[in-house]
């Protein structure tokens, strides 16, 4: 009998292991490496050497730079992650029609997301916001002048944003899903009473979307902390002009393969979990106060 | 039961392994085993194997791998294993593979690093292979020793480059200025830039601050670095004061163009000196043939800036060949790299890619293959070669976050944010916090 059940569980064992053993090499082993090397001054050439809290503190206190990239990153995420669901949620509404095209229409909003963290949109942003680029062609247009966008630190943190806004098909396929769920019972009563578009969308729609907005917020600014490719390759790799590009995985990847500081790399790497956590702590505590559940929405 | 299911453990964990090393294998290596093991054959010598790896062009991929074949053809038992990326790709990969011990043999290794992979104990001292291995009869004691580092030389210099202003003559006269003086001083070079301006045409692009603030300080009896690696080679802020207010006011008045024009340059179809709108750039001279291409028109090289040009100026190595330590074959390493250096019909192929060749035996017989623009570069290293003092020591460990800070600081400095005085003060800051580590 016991070998039967040993049997069966080697089993169990056998099918998870793929899963268990990837999850040991390439995460866990690499993430408590990662703790230790970030108390160390550790060049990747020669074996780390222990400094306790040196990283952490010198980042704090001596690392103009670092606290640049920190406030770099926050505008990034503040200024882009809310603009993107704002506008995802915009498009899935206007994708929530019964227009025959709108597989179509889907398919073509959802590309940007897929490709969008590739190199080669990236290079595209470049060319779109160059000197003599469509978006200073439109802006002469309509009579502005043109922007520097590259030269002009905060005009190129802009254009990053604008970038992360114009990716915005994975969270408008979540909303597009919420959308579907709410009863068409709610705006044909509310319709009967006389309710117009806005009072729709602010006392139907939203309400019941908050769930889903909950979901993509977090998800959101989980991504936008970690992003990387477009500053990368819009400002060179180096976080110009004047580090306002300079994100904050950017000059951690400097920091590690461009200064060999692994030992200070991983301990920003550290702080960056604990300043991700802390949001999402925060945001989910906060959605007591406007998140609402249909299931709960009796008592 | 328990001892199979330990088994299968193991033998699971075993493929995954393997599936790891897999992934993580090389893309890029290009192996070239196999095809010539054949043992026992000729001389009786052993078949070996090495790994050599280095950055650049599609151009050096391409001439590299021919020397290596034309190497094979004369060392039939040697089989060269290459890995060859772009040069940010290459630290990126060469870092990871110092950490694990797996440096190639033979390997590529710039200036700026040169000192973090020497000084970490990565590579071997060549110097028991000058005279037996390596040739060095007609290569310079001054040449050989852009690679010394304490008292080893950690690198064989393949090639030699000189900083100078490389400029189009035709919008020197567009700029209305007839001629760049004979041994130009700065007040000449103010008063063309201003000259230029006037006539609505920029001086240059800049002066890549780390390479011309060295420059500027050697001209004064000075260094960037000081002797033991650990601090900054100047007392006085005075000197970062002048020259990069100087630079500063060059792109103030308008003579010069500000960051964010030079921000928009992607390539060379930007270039303003190839678009007639700058007289110049100032650079190192293994640039000028693809400068002067994109060009085309005739360009000449003027050189550097007076007073103390040639306590200033200096022969730089374009780069290294090196020895990892962990080399299994460094004599067969040593044996090749003779071969790169020496070896006639080897540089036949190279033609000065690298910098111009530091045997002289070789640089005359590449002379008559060599086109205009080469010849230029040729005779104005020859040139230097007369009008410099020795280079100063390899830059220290953390050199290129120095260089980093320096330019971020001059970029605020020209940006109009912050004063040249405290620039001058915030980058010694920055730098010492980071020099001062290797005390």
């Amino acid at each position: 009998m016991k070998s039967l059940s040993l049997r069966n569980n080697l089993v169990g064992y056998t099918f998870i292991s793929p899963f268990v053993i990837g999850f040991l090499i390439f995460t866990l082993i690499p993430a408590a490496a990662s703790l230790y090397f970030s108390f160390t001054d550790y060049d990747l050439l020669s074996a780390p050497s222990w400094i306790g809290l040196e990283n952490y503190t010198s980042m704090f206190t001596s690392d103009d730079r670092y606290m640049q990239s920190l406030k770099v990153t926050m505008l990034y995420v503040f200024l882009g992650v809310p603009l993107r669901l704002i506008f995802a949620l915009f498009v899935a509404m206007i994708l929530n029609t019964t227009s025959k095209a709108v597989g179509l229409y889907r398919t073509v909003y959802y590309l940007p997301s897929i490709i969008g963290g590739s190199v080669a949109v990236s290079i595209m942003w470049r060319n779109l916001f160059g000197d003599q680029g469509v978006i200073n062609v439109m802006l002469n247009a309509i009579g502005i002048d043109s922007v520097r966008w590259f030269g002009d630190p905060n005009a190129a943190l802009f254009m990053l944003v604008t970038l992360s806004v114009w990716q915005f098909g994975s969270s408008m396929l979540i909303f597009l899903a919420g959308l579907k769920n709410i009863p068409t019972e709610l705006y044909e009563a509310s319709g009967v009473d006389g309710a117009g578009f806005f009072t729709k969308f602010f006392r139907i729609t939203l309400p019941m979307l908050t769930p889903i907005i909950l979901f993509n917020l977090i998800m959101q600014l989980i991504s936008a902390f970690m992003t990387f490719v477009p500053a990368y390759i819009i400002s060179k790799g180096e976080g110009g002009p004047l580090d306002g590009t300079l994100l904050y995985s950017l000059y951690l990847f400097r920091q590690a393969f461009v200064f060999f500081d692994m030992g200070y790399a991983s301990a920003m790497a550290w702080v960056m979990l604990i300043i991700v956590g802390v949001l999402t702590a925060a945001v989910f505590a906060t959605s007591k106060l406007w998140v609402h559940y249909e299931t709960e929405g009796g008592r | 039961m328990k001892k199979q299911a330990k088994k299968v453990v193991l033998a699971l964990m075993a493929s995954a392994l393997m599936l790891a090393t897999a992934c993580g294998s090389n893309a890029g290596t290009n192996s070239e085993a196999g095809t010539n093991a054949g043992t026992n054959s000729g001389g009786g010598d052993k078949p070996i194997t090495l790994r050599m790896s280095w950055w650049g062009s599609e151009t050096r991929h391409e001439y590299t791998k021919k020397v290596i074949d034309l190497y094979k053809t004369k060392n039939p038992n040697v089989t060269i294993e290459v890995e060859y990326a772009n040069y940010d790709d290459y630290w990126k990969k060469i870092a990871p593979q110092a950490a694990a011990n797996e440096l190639p043999d033979i390997m590529q290794i710039d200036t700026g690093y040169y000192a973090q992979y020497a000084g970490k104990d990565q590579l071997a001292d060549l110097t028991p292979f000058f005279g037996k291995e390596i040739d060095v009869t007609n290569i310079s004691e001054n040449a050989l020793n852009g690679g010394k580092l304490g008292e080893g030389v950690y690198g064989m210099n393949l090639g030699v480059n000189s900083l100078g202003f490389q400029y189009d003559p035709a919008t020197l006269a567009k700029a209305g200025v007839d001629s760049i003086p004979e041994n130009w001083s700065w007040d000449d070079y103010m008063s063309i830039a201003a000259k230029a301006k006037e006539n609505g045409i920029y001086i240059d692009g800049g002066m890549r601050a780390e390479v011309f603030f060295g420059y500027y300080l050697r001209t004064v009896g000075k260094k960037l670095y000081n002797e033991a690696g650990n601090g900054l080679g100047y007392e006085d802020d005075q000197l970062f004061v002048d020259f990069f207010g100087k630079l500063a006011d060059l792109v103030k008045s308008g003579a010069a163009p500000t960051p964010d024009t030079l921000a928009q340059i992607k390539g060379v179809e930007d270039d303003m000196t190839v678009k007639g709108t700058q007289v110049g750039v100032w650079q190192w001279s293994n640039q000028f043939v693809a400068l002067q291409q994109a060009v085309n028109r005739p360009m000449q090289i003027a050189p550097m800036l007076n007073p103390g040009a040639k306590e200033g100026l200096y022969l730089k190595p374009s780069m290294f060949f090196s020895i990892s330590k962990n080399s299994k074959a460094k004599e067969e390493a040593a044996k090749f790299i003779n071969f790169f250096v020496n070896d006639v019909e080897a540089n036949k192929l190279i033609l000065g890619e690298r910098g111009v060749p530091v045997s002289s035996v070789i640089k005359d017989e590449l002379k008559p293959l060599l086109s205009p623009e080469q010849v230029q570069v040729f005779d104005y290293v020859a040139w230097s070669e007369e009008n410099s003092s020795p280079m100063d020591p390899v830059d220290p460990i953390g050199a290129i976050e120095v260089f980093a800070s320096l330019k971020s600081v001059t970029e605020q400095l020209n940006y109009g944010q912050i004063s040249a005085e405290d620039a001058a003060k915030k980058f010694r800051s920055d730098a010492e916090n980071v020099l001062k580590k290797n005390k």
